[in-house]
């Protein structure tokens, strides 16, 4: 590399190219070290996939319902599947869908859960955690959604 | 692989638990030719709902296999219910 570095300073004395030149060649020099040393931090930085998304909740409730507790374990491999599974309805039954999804009150649009999105989204699920406390006067219910 | 085995444990308010070990394979048995005679039927009816029938068993064969390791626990009170599906 240093030897390249050194032709093009040697072509930049000898006015063979202009500095912009120079420049610029050394820049593309060093793009291909730019390039290298982001994969390495990329494949230092890599986390073991989750396998499973879980769903626990817990309520307690003071009045005649007594405690309450569900704890669910999916796989991920069945999200996947399911996303898939989503690609698959026709348009018209997901237009449907999504009206009456929007009718509860969730903005969300079922047409954007792609299969080529697919592994960048059980990527962003790995760092998913969510934490629900809500307490009223009689109940007291904690959510929790996480992968491992 | 597809699941073979399902556990299914029930815990009553006596605190007894009734625990069933279901034998899904038997299932799949019994499903599998089922499947086979009335797959040009599956294959017409996915055809008439503009689905990709190559594609819907595809799906359908990932989530069968997916659902190993599958487990659901409701407790209520004492009482209880536990699906784990191996």
């Amino acid at each position: 590399m240093n030897e390249h570095r050194r032709q093009i300073l040697q072509m930049l004395s000898e006015s063979k190219i202009s500095a912009d030149e120079a420049e610029r060649l050394i820049a593309a020099l060093e793009e291909p070290v730019a390039g290298s040393s982001s994969q390495n931090a990329s494949d230092s930085g890599t986390k073991a996939r989750p396998k499973y998304l879980r769903v626990q909740v817990d309520s307690e409730d003071d009045g005649h319902e007594g405690p309450t507790k569900v704890n669910v374990r999916v796989p991920m491999q069945l999200l996947r599947a399911g996303v898939k599974l989503a690609g698959l309805i026709p348009p018209q039954a997901l237009h449907r869908a999504n009206v009456a999804i929007h009718e509860k009150g969730i903005l969300f649009d079922l047409s954007q859960i792609k299969p080529e999105n697919l592994e960048e989204l059980i990527d962003q699920l790995s760092d998913l955690s969510v934490d629900v406390d809500q307490k009223d006067h009689a109940t007291k219910v904690k959510v929790k959604v996480f992968c491992e | 692989m597809i699941p073979l085995v399902a556990v299914v444990s029930l815990r009553g308010r006596e605190s007894r638990t009734l625990r069933l070990w279901v034998p899904l394979i038997v299932l799949w048995l019994v499903i599998v030719p089922l499947a086979v005679v009335f797959s040009p039927l599956i294959f017409v009816g996915c055809v008439a709902c503009r689905i990709n029938p190559v594609g819907a068993f595809s799906v359908g064969w990932q989530i069968l296999r997916a659902l190993n390791d599958t487990e659901v626990e409701i407790e209520h009170r004492s009482a209880g219910i536990s699906i784990c599906v191996f």
